[in-house]
């Protein structure tokens, strides 16, 4: 028997029983729809979560600490006290030598800041982080509005995250913000109170998406302005007047020296050149990576959870079929006395049990796409809100609908071998007596 | 050689505790041409019989050659394609596919074989519904015919192929007397055609049509002079 005889026998039984054939692909569309939907919202995750690595450069950096053995993420909240080697301008001499480097800054967390004021609105600096850094390339941002720090900002610019702009009361209007002045309030423990400064006024220069919680970002010489506190002191018995000075950057050093890589295949290199110089280093591939992963695993349970789906939808196939060879046990002996052999029949029932696995894995592809672009019309809407240009973030890539096609039709073809098989060894004698 | 050559034919059947021989010793031999009719009570191992013939049922003993083809021996594959390719079979009650129309039902052998294309197939099965003289029935589903036009149906679905073979069991059954008329005189034009012809029957008048009568009991058979 041919095979599109053998197709379209199998599309003609099952139109015979339209209720149970929809209920069964039903069943099929429910698993392909749930595997299809949350391995792509995965895979999406993971690429937007890629896509936006790569344009803060995140893939290609490399953070060298004084301290050994810090994962990236310990890196950029590394807060010197000492215990290190020092991070301050001959390491950054040492590292922008190394083989590859693209351009390097000096990193520090501020400490002298303790909250920021806008309009009525302060701030403290609570899951708040405040960054220094040249602004020389080396740390770029996903911008929401304005522009990066740069030589132009006139070394009082600062920049924002858009979780900052949105506890300044600016969501969905990050531009409005830029060009504001924030004041930023020294604390009030520095030193004795004779050291107290006033306020700084720093001018908004741009908004960003925060890549590691939310914080600040302003040029490292005017940080390093603020970590320093003079005051004079009487001391002797003279009354003779002495200046003091205290600076955390100049006793300990900066934080890190960030390294933007030339090459995201050359990030290995850079962290073994640099941690044979003693210090220590970690890469941005790596917290990208031990996302991705976590991405994966996501995707790996949701898909089988979905496969749970299908599972369930197989048992369905394989009742559908039982059922459609008991009925049709008259029409299999008929079949076989006109000459069918059994692997005819056999693959009848195959047939029509992949064509029910086909027809759920299509609808359900189907609905997957149509569910893909009604969650990115949500989805563009808020990241329209939040000022980023990303859109249509959630897609289906034509390998996964393909490979969700095939699974149901195997899966169909699997479910409906035992009952075709039963059908195939009926008794031809004993059919044609059914009744 | 004979066109049907069975020896020693035996066929066991076990019904509860009880041993049935449905076949018991039987030796048969059909010229090419022939008109047979297998008579005997319900039982007596005649619908077995034709099934072994018929490549439907395979003997537990015995050679059946049909044609040259060892039956008795045959696998699936090979007795599958006997089926469909060397004999028409008719039932009592007619086994038609009802979702199927008539044309379709005549032409299912030719679908299943993998014959021809869809337009040839369809030219040869309205040919064998003319021969049987419902070529205007083509497009009805079984259950809008009669009893009579649908055992037709049968014999042109057993014809499409070009039997040299056609196995009747029991084609009347289903019948009142004289649609069962039509039929017989249907299946004794194929003979007259050429076409070897069994029928199983425990109807007087239909057997004594035949040239040949074979009388079975308990798996036995006897034979009796036919209309010859």
């Amino acid at each position: 028997m041919r095979f599109s005889d053998q197709f379209r026998t199998g599309w003609r039984n099952l139109s015979r029983q339209k209720l149970r054939t929809s209920l069964t692909i039903f069943a099929i569309v429910i698993g392909a729809v749930s595997v299809t939907v949350m391995l792509s919202l995965v895979t999406s995750a993971k690429s937007f979560l890629v896509s936006s690595a790569e344009k803060t450069g995140m893939d290609k950096r490399v953070i060298v600490t004084g301290t050994q053995g810090l994962d990236y993420r310990e890196s950029t909240w590394n807060w010197p006290d000492g215990s290190g080697k020092k991070i301050d301008q001959s390491v950054l001499d040492q590292v922008t030598k190394v083989g590859n480097v693209n351009s390097a800054t000096l990193y520090t967390q501020v400490g002298s800041v303790s909250a920021i004021v806008l309009g009525g609105t302060e701030l403290a600096f609570k899951n708040m982080y405040f960054e220094a850094y040249t602004p020389n390339g080396t740390i770029k941002h996903v911008m929401v509005a304005g522009e990066e720090l740069s030589d132009k900002t006139n070394g009082t610019g600062v920049l924002v995250t858009s979780g900052i702009a949105s506890d300044l009361g600016f969501k969905g209007k990050e531009s409005e913000l830029v060009g504001q002045k924030l004041t930023l309030k020294y604390r009030s423990d520095m030193g004795p109170p004779e050291a107290r400064k006033d306020d700084e006024t720093a001018t908004i220069v741009g908004v960003a998406m925060g890549e590691n919680g939310d914080g600040l970002s302003v040029d490292l010489d005017w940080a390093v302005k603020m970590d320093r506190i003079e005051w004079t002191e009487n001391s002797g018995p003279n009354g003779q007047k002495t200046t003091r000075v205290e600076s955390q950057i100049e006793k300990n050093g900066y934080s890190s020296v960030w390294v933007d890589v030339k090459d995201k295949n050359a990030v290995e290199a850079v962290l073994n050149d640099v941690k044979s110089l003693g210090y220590g280093a970690a890469a941005g591939k790596e917290e990208i990576d031990t996302q991705a992963t976590a991405f994966t695993i996501i995707g790996a349970v949701l898909g089988g959870i979905g496969g749970i789906a299908l599972l369930v939808a197989a048992i369905g196939v394989i009742n559908t079929m039982v059922m459609a060879t008991l009925e049709r046990t008259r029409e299999i002996g008929i079949m076989r006395a006109i000459g069918a052999t059994k692997k005819t029949v056999r693959r009848l029932f195959r047939v029509e049990a992949g064509v029910l696995g086909f027809m759920g894995g299509l609808f359900g592809v189907v609905i997957s796409f149509g569910f893909a672009i009604g969650l990115n019309k949500v989805l563009n809407q808020q990241l329209a809100d939040s000022g980023i240009a990303d859109r249509n973030i959630v897609s289906i890539s034509p390998q996964i609908a393909l490979v969700v096609l095939l699974i149901t039709t195997l899966i169909g073809m699997l479910a409906g071998s035992l009952p075709a098989r039963r059908a195939a060894n009926m008794d031809p004698v004993e059919a044609l007596r059914y009744e | 050689m004979a066109f049907v050559q069975c020896s020693g034919l035996k066929k066991t059947y076990t019904v509860g505790d009880e041993e049935v021989k449905a076949l018991d010793n039987v030796s048969l031999t059909v010229e090419k041409g022939d008109f047979i009719a297998i008579c005997g009570p319900s039982g007596s191992g005649k619908s077995t019989l034709a099934n072994v013939i018929g490549g439907l049922d395979q003997p537990d003993e015995g050679s059946v050659m049909v044609d040259g083809i060892d039956l008795a021996k045959a696998r699936d594959k090979a007795l599958s394609e006997y089926r469909n390719s060397h004999i028409g079979f008719v039932f009592q009650s007619f086994n038609l596919q009802a979702h199927e129309s008539a044309l379709e039902n005549v032409i299912s052998p030719l679908t299943i074989g993998g014959v021809g294309k869809k337009k040839e197939r369809r030219e040869r099965g309205l040919k064998a519904l003319e021969r049987v003289g419902l070529s205007d029935r083509a497009s009805h589903k079984p259950t809008q015919l009669s009893g009579g036009q649908r055992q037709r149906v049968a014999i042109a679905r057993a014809l499409v192929n070009d039997p040299q073979l056609i196995i009747a069991d029991e084609p009347t059954g289903n019948l009142d007397s004289s649609r069962g008329a039509d039929v017989i005189n249907e299946l004794k034009r194929l003979n007259a055609e050429g076409i070897t012809l069994i029928i199983i029957t425990h109807d007087a008048t239909v057997a004594a049509q035949a040239k040949r009568i074979i009388e079975i009991r308990d798996g036995k058979i006897t034979e009796k002079a036919g209309a010859q």
